[in-house]
């Protein structure tokens, strides 16, 4: 196992003295106020999130005081790592809806991707602009090492969190102003201007001003991120839309406001594929904006992420990664897939069946940390269980082998203890390819798990970025 | 802006005017409580119902009219469309949507106001609590008018003040309504103690008591107050006050002004009147009388703002 923190038991790692002396400074009254000041402090600018829990009208995340720290040069190699990966993701999307070549290469099989749900048909001979489909990018990784770093999975359509990321460091430089005197500490609260340089540059072929006008679109405010979008509008400076909001005429897209219709350029869509456009997509939908697609298509307006980026992060697609990254850009991967066998071949079926105590298997199609399975942590009754429904459906299955994720010093009752963390961070294609100096820690908040979901008694940290 | 951002500003200020306005109703029904009533008459509780305009709806939940039910009714139920807790409720959600239309510290006022009512309805409340309630909503109301000071005067700002107004110009109108037509039930009335003691309640629910004395010598006549809250354009309650803020936020409105002209024209003539009228006329026209045109006026403005700006 791997501590951020400590080298050995009684070593601390260069980069975390600072933190040390801190801790060792604070005492419990003032962790107890810290942690008060915090809670009230994300409750009041309401960074809440909805769950399926009726009890609760609004939760908010438990905020671990501990920052994670990477050094300059961890972060550089993860830099490195992740913009190859999103440069990658985006050139097989350019791919798979023109030429296909990865297929013709008998690289991917075709299958595998044209009758995937995510596949959006008339996305078919279509280039957005920049031949960027995926603008935001986020790649969950795990450490098991000091150099070893493994993606869990990429987030091509519209990856969540951003928010966490940058209010965990204002709550940090608010509560501990001294902690950024003694540490230098990269900067991220640029990270909304540069979203928006990245939008704006993303702007469509018949657009013909400098100041392309951005919007954000969300589902409104039942949606679980809806925070995230409200903030990002107002850091941005752009309007936060919802579909009723929007409307087609003529060649392009315009906006109901009170000076009457005013044109749209580029939409950093929050909504899925299905209620863009009921004229294309799910003609149920009561929500979307019918005809938005033919503007798309035609030049009139971008749709940020495009549509059927999705299947770029479909977990079967995953495996192939490295391959992409060595096919596109001829390129060794810098960061490392996790070993994954898909349930659909019979061979590997047959092993993950053998191994299912030593394996993490997952739906295809799932998210939040529901319905998986980790062998090594489950009795053997449920392990049978899993066992019925996975033969039932093989297709709907991968497996992976259960990693030993990094331990990070996490305050747990006042005590420091060591508790298993992740990382997303915020990857933006646009004229330039671009990395966060920081991202989303997520941190397993009970003893021994393995599970870093929100949804499922995870926290969160600020994740530091060390100036060289 | 968008027309629903302009649309969500206007409802948010009107709801937490709602909300205040109710909670200094509640106020009224609880001076009026602690005084003895004439013959045997009894009825302040089931006035505030009536200038609340939830009599209807108070009268479908229970069957009798009693204290503690009236103010949880008016405060906290749920099921009543215009209580101070659904005000707060409503308020918070449209500011959920255009929080990034306005200073956070606004959005944190109106959070934080939220946050605090979602304790005090989990708490069981008694009835001699009722001050500290209502002196908290309006200590919550001034934090979110304060915080307005440092928005950009643009139309959202504009709108913002508009709902206000149209508001307070509501209720402050029905209430001097309800003093009319509901709180004094009986002419034989007019004039006595029990009347000047009611003018002096509904100056206080208006928080023009002090100012009142300020702007009037002698005695407390009903003929003052109704100048004071009708025409006197520097009780920023009176209907020439609210006239005058609509007029000007109307006309301060940057965005289409052929609308703004149109909705300006319908509101001329009114603003003009109630500059020059004479309280002496009103009175012998019908104090009623007036107050009902001037509430169908306010709510047809009110309809015109919603039909030009937000559809």
């Amino acid at each position: 196992m791997f501590n951020e923190m400590y080298q050995s038991e009684s070593l601390i790692r260069n980069h975390y003295n600072n933190i040390n002396e801190w801790l060792e400074k604070m005492t419990a009254k003032v962790i107890n106020e810290k942690n008060a000041e915090a809670e009230t402090h994300f409750r009041n600018i309401g960074i809440t999130f909805s769950t399926n829990s009726e009890t609760a009208r609004e939760r908010i995340i438990p905020f671990d005081l501990i920052p994670r720290i990477f050094t300059f040069s961890e972060w550089s190699k993860l830099e490195k790592g992740v913009i190859q990966r999103a440069k990658a993701l985006n050139a097989f999307l350019a791919d798979i809806y023109n030429q296909g070549e990865i297929i013709k290469a008998n690289i991917i099989p075709k299958e595998l991707i044209f009758k995937k749900k995510s596949y959006e048909v008339s996305m078919f001979g279509f280039t957005p602009p920049r031949s960027i489909y995926s603008p935001i990018v986020g790649i969950d990784l795990v450490r098991t090492n000091h150099n070893e770093y493994f993606v869990l999975e990429d987030n091509c359509r519209t990856p969540s969190g951003v928010s966490y990321m940058l209010e965990n460091r204002e709550i940090m430089m608010r509560m501990f102003p001294d902690l950024f005197h003694t540490n230098r500490v990269t900067p991220i609260d640029d990270y909304p201007t540069r979203l928006l340089q990245t939008l704006m540059s993303l702007a469509p072929i018949k657009c013909n001003t400098s100041e392309p006008v951005c919007v954000l679109l969300t589902p409104g405010p039942l949606n679980s991120a809806y925070y995230e979008h409200s903030f990002l509008s107002d850091q941005m400076g752009i309007e936060m839309v919802e579909s009723t909001d929007l409307f087609v005429e003529g060649e392009f897209l315009y906006m109901k406001t009170v000076d009457g219709p005013k044109k749209v350029d580029v939409v950093y869509r929050r909504i899925d594929d299905d209620f863009l456009d009921p004229l294309c997509f799910n003609p149920n939908s009561v929500i979307g904006i019918p005809g938005i697609m033919d503007v798309y298509r035609t030049g009139g307006v971008n749709i940020c992420s495009a549509p059927g980026a999705g299947i770029a992060d479909d977990k079967a697609i995953y495996i192939y990664v490295p391959e992409m990254i060595k096919f596109y850009l001829g390129e060794q991967p810098i960061l490392e897939n996790v070993q994954t066998w898909s349930c659909d071949k019979d061979d590997d079926l047959n092993y993950v069946l053998d191994n299912l105590s030593d394996l993490v298997v997952k739906e295809v199609d799932g998210s939040g940390g529901y319905g998986m399975l980790i062998g090594p942590k489950s009795s053997k009754s449920s392990i049978e269980e899993f066992r019925r429904k996975l033969s039932a459906n093989p297709r709907g299955y991968i497996a992976q082998p259960l990693l030993d994720l990094s331990f990070s010093p996490t305050l747990i009752k006042n005590q420091v203890e060591g508790r298993r963390v992740d990382l997303r961070p915020f990857c933006l294609m646009g004229e330039n390819a671009q990395l966060s100096s920081g991202g989303l820690t997520r941190v397993a908040m009970n003893e021994g798990s393995f599970v870093v979901n929100s949804s499922q008694g995870g926290g969160v940290k600020d994740t530091w970025v060390l100036a060289e | 802006m968008l027309s629903r951002t302009a649309e969500y500003l206007y409802w948010i200020s009107r709801y937490m005017e709602r909300a205040e306005t109710n909670a200094r109703l509640l106020d009224v029904g609880y001076r009026m409580s602690l005084f003895p009533n004439p013959n045997g008459y009894n009825n302040e509780w089931e006035s505030v119902l009536a200038a609340a305009g939830a009599i209807q709806g108070y009268k479908n939940k229970y069957n009798i009219i009693e204290q503690k039910k009236v103010e949880d009714y008016l405060f906290f139920d749920e099921d009543n469309p215009s209580s101070v807790f659904n005000c707060i409720l409503n308020a918070r959600s449209n500011a959920l949507v255009v929080r990034t239309s306005f200073t956070p510290e606004s959005w944190l006022a109106i959070n934080k106001t939220y946050q605090e009512i979602l304790k005090l309805k989990n708490n069981n409340f008694n009835a001699s609590d009722l001050p500290n309630l209502t002196e908290w909503t309006i200590e919550q109301v001034n934090l979110f008018r304060g915080s307005l000071s440092s928005l950009l005067r643009n139309d959202g700002y504009n709108f913002l003040y508009l709902g206000l107004f149209v508001e307070r110009a509501d209720n402050s109108a029905r209430l001097l309504d309800v003093k009319y037509f509901v709180l004094l039930p009986k002419p034989q009335y007019i004039g006595g103690n029990i009347d000047n003691m009611q003018w002096s309640i509904l100056l206080r629910s208006l928080s023009s008591f002090r100012a009142f004395r300020w702007a009037y010598d002698g005695d407390v006549t009903s003929t003052k107050i109704a100048d004071f809250l009708v025409l006197n354009s520097d009780c920023p309650r009176s209907l020439s006050f609210c006239i005058q803020n609509i007029v000007k936020h109307l006309t301060n409105l940057t965005c289409s002004p052929e609308k703004v002209n149109k909705i300006y024209n319908t509101l001329k003539n009114l603003n003009i009147k109630i500059q020059e009228e004479k309280i002496e006329s009103i009175v012998d026209f019908g104090l009623h009388e007036f107050v009902t045109q001037f509430i169908n006026k306010i709510s047809s403005v009110d309809s015109d703002i919603q039909k030009e700006f937000f559809n």
